[in-house]
């Protein structure tokens, strides 16, 4: 398996993704969106398989390879929500979501080492990384719904705020996770749990703002003001993510450079 | 929108904090933790935790104790805390920053008085919370309470314990005993125990080869990685094709021939073929990374063209080592990245090594970490770790409590 495989994989889970979202709006059985749903998410998982075998590593370890979990979390996140609270609208946000970071992937291919330096071989590396993928995943879905209650005219409904709350939970429930796991591996690795690097300080900004969301929401009137948070805890997780990349006060100073 | 007074007045304090910390830092500079050394960090430490339970059980007789506890100080604590994790991560950590920047401590943040001011100050609002939750711990949700006290646990252990922290580097040589290292001031310091080094094992990544223009000074995206004999690649159109390797080679000075050297030194290296795909142009050469007895060689495909092998990047490296306490008892382990060994209340992690001589390095360079305090933060990050699972667990289908309107 090799990236010139993932347009035809792609282009099959998008199929069914597609379908999953067109079901859930035309479809009286809820299951048959799910389905479909699922078949692309396996499509999409047996790339990776095929890349992790072919790599002899996992393919988490570039920006690249981190964008396959993310579209692949997508899709896995929006079935979830999807069969456990039936919102028809989450299969075509996940799909969207998801085809984009495709594209990014297809339109911007980089380089893939096939090496995966020492201090990445641990247990905690695939956890980790998967962990916050879905984190982010989840915070993309939430974030663009949160956009979408915004900008629309009609003011949210209580059960739509709840969808809003739900999603973050979960969000910030993996986010915790992969933090932790980052945590206890750093401590492995080098002897300390948190050293304050620049993915570390904005890691938790991110944490720390969503935290302050999950803490405003039981007492806040104005809905505007959960959707500015989230907003904003969104554009923290952007650069917690790759935005310390160009950040010119991390340069040189991360151990998370890919 | 106005804001209300309850949270005007904790801003407020936010800001006054603020004010307060970067006064001392004008005035006093860094902060210097070494005065939380056992037993005053664990003393101070105690004597913290006890003021926030009187503070808890005597918020009903002085209301205005009740101004650290309530939803506004929850707020403007973690707006604090998120305004200054920013700054933290917009700004270089660099000791030697001057001007406003290194003035107000944001070039050394972890010790700077605003920020510390500001994370006690967080501290305080989740250790009142800690101390409702246990109060009233029938009515609250238990993810919540986990969260609160493994963070609160966390950030005791992290502000208390920091001068508790010792970490010490050490230089070992093959066979040559030490129990000398030095921490991160540069101080030397001695060590309950004694290391020795017994061997030194690294296994690298097949050899790459990459088209390099030396005139740029840059290298080809593409590489061919070369894990057998016969693997093939066309890099910057030109098709690379190993044709020979040697993992141990050596050559003679006068000698543009590598054969197999079985020797300290070593260098791996492979005959190239390299075709241009365009013109059918065709070369042929060896090329080595070289070691720190053997020179690098290319294989020139026109004047700035030429193929190259970087240093073999390092797979995995282990120290075997075998450590003598101070009752004569010896231990031995092998370190690797990932897994340190635990002597007694030390762990001694695995760093670096010589990296001019790559796998034949004959010293390893170990950190012994001692942190009296990381029990109770490995406890509570497994916590922390719990109750992200339970909230993803429990998350959605719930209306929040009244009590938790509060």
């Amino acid at each position: 398996m090799s990236w010139e495989q993932l347009i035809w994989f792609a282009a099959a889970a998008t199929l069914c993704w597609i379908t999953g979202a067109v079901l859930a709006f035309r479809s009286k059985r809820w299951w048959t969106a799910a389905t479909a749903s699922i078949a692309g998410s396996v499509i999409f998982f047996a790339y990776i398989v095929g890349m992790w075998i072919a790599l002899e590593r996992p393919p988490m370890r570039t920006m690249g390879e981190t964008r396959l979990w993310y579209s692949f979390f997508l899709s896995i996140a929006g079935v979830a929500v999807f069969i456990r609270w039936r919102y028809k609208w989450i299969l075509s946000f996940s799909t969207m979501m998801s085809v984009v970071f495709i594209c990014v992937n297809l339109f911007k291919p980089e380089i893939h080492s096939k090496s995966l330096m020492p201090a990445l071989q641990s247990v905690w590396f695939v956890p980790h990384v998967i962990v916050y993928m879905f984190a982010y995943a989840m915070m993309g879905a939430v974030t663009l719904f949160a956009l979408y209650l915004w900008l629309r005219k009609r003011e949210a409904e209580a059960t739509e705020m709840g969808v809003c709350d739900n999603l973050v939970r979960i969000g910030w429930a993996f986010l915790t996770l992969g933090m932790i796991m980052g945590a206890l591996w750093a401590k492995q690795a080098w002897g300390d749990y948190w050293t304050w690097d620049p993915k570390e300080t904005w890691a938790a900004a991110t944490w720390l703002s969503y935290l302050l969301y999950l803490h405003l929401r039981p007492r806040l009137k104005d809905n505007n003001i959960a959707f500015a948070v989230l907003c904003f805890s969104f554009l923290l997780l952007q650069m917690c993510w790759y935005g310390i990349n160009y950040l010119p006060s991390a340069q040189g100073a991360s151990v998370h450079v890919y | 929108m106005t804001l209300q007074w309850g949270y005007k007045r904790a801003f407020l304090r936010c800001a006054l904090l603020f004010v307060a910390g970067t006064t001392l830092q004008m005035g006093l500079g860094d902060i210097d933790n070494s005065f939380l050394r056992y037993p005053w960090g664990l003393i101070i430490a105690i004597n913290y935790v006890y003021l926030l339970v009187l503070i808890h059980f005597q918020q009903e007789r002085w209301s205005w104790l009740k101004r650290l506890s309530d939803h506004y100080a929850c707020t403007s604590s973690l707006v604090a805390m998120i305004l200054m994790t920013m700054i933290f991560g917009l700004t270089r950590q660099d000791p030697a920053t001057e001007g406003l920047v290194g003035a107000l401590g944001f070039s050394r943040m972890t010790s700077s008085w605003s920020f510390n001011i500001l994370l006690l100050y967080f501290t305080t609002t989740t250790g009142l919370a800690v101390m409702d939750d246990l109060h009233h711990i029938r009515k609250r949700r238990v993810a919540a309470v986990m969260s609160h006290l493994a963070v609160f646990v966390m950030l005791v252990a992290g502000i208390f314990g920091s001068g508790d922290k010792v970490r010490v580097s050490v230089n070992t040589q093959l066979n040559k005993p030490v129990h000398m290292g030095v921490d991160r001031a540069g101080k030397p310091t001695q060590l309950p125990f004694a290391i020795t080094l017994k061997e030194f094992k690294m296994d690298e990544y097949p050899p790459k080869l990459y088209v390099l223009n030396t005139a740029t000074q840059t290298s080809s995206r593409d590489f061919l990685s070369v894990e057998e004999v016969g693997a093939s690649m066309v890099v910057d159109g030109w098709e690379l094709t190993a044709e020979q390797y040697i993992d141990m080679a050596g050559r003679m000075p006068e000698s543009d021939e590598y054969r197999e050297m079985q020797h300290i030194g070593a260098a791996p290296a492979v005959l190239v073929r390299a075709k241009n795909t365009l013109s059918g142009e065709e070369y042929r050469g060896w090329v080595s990374c070289g070691s720190f007895i053997f020179e690098p060689s290319y294989l020139f495909l026109s004047k700035d063209i030429a193929v190259a092998m970087p240093r073999r990047e390092a797979k995995r490296y282990l120290s075997r080592i075998e450590a003598e306490n101070e009752k004569g008892e010896t231990e031995k382990f092998n370190i690797e990245v990932n897994h340190p060994a635990k002597i007694g209340s030390w762990h001694i992690y695995q760093v670096g090594y010589d990296t001019a001589r790559g796998r034949w390095s004959s010293t390893s360079v170990l950190e012994c970490v001692r942190d009296g305090w990381y029990s109770a933060v490995h406890i509570a990050l497994w916590t922390m770790l719990a109750a992200g699972v339970v909230m993803f667990v429990t998350a959605g289908g719930r209306k929040p409590r009244k009590e938790e309107q509060r």
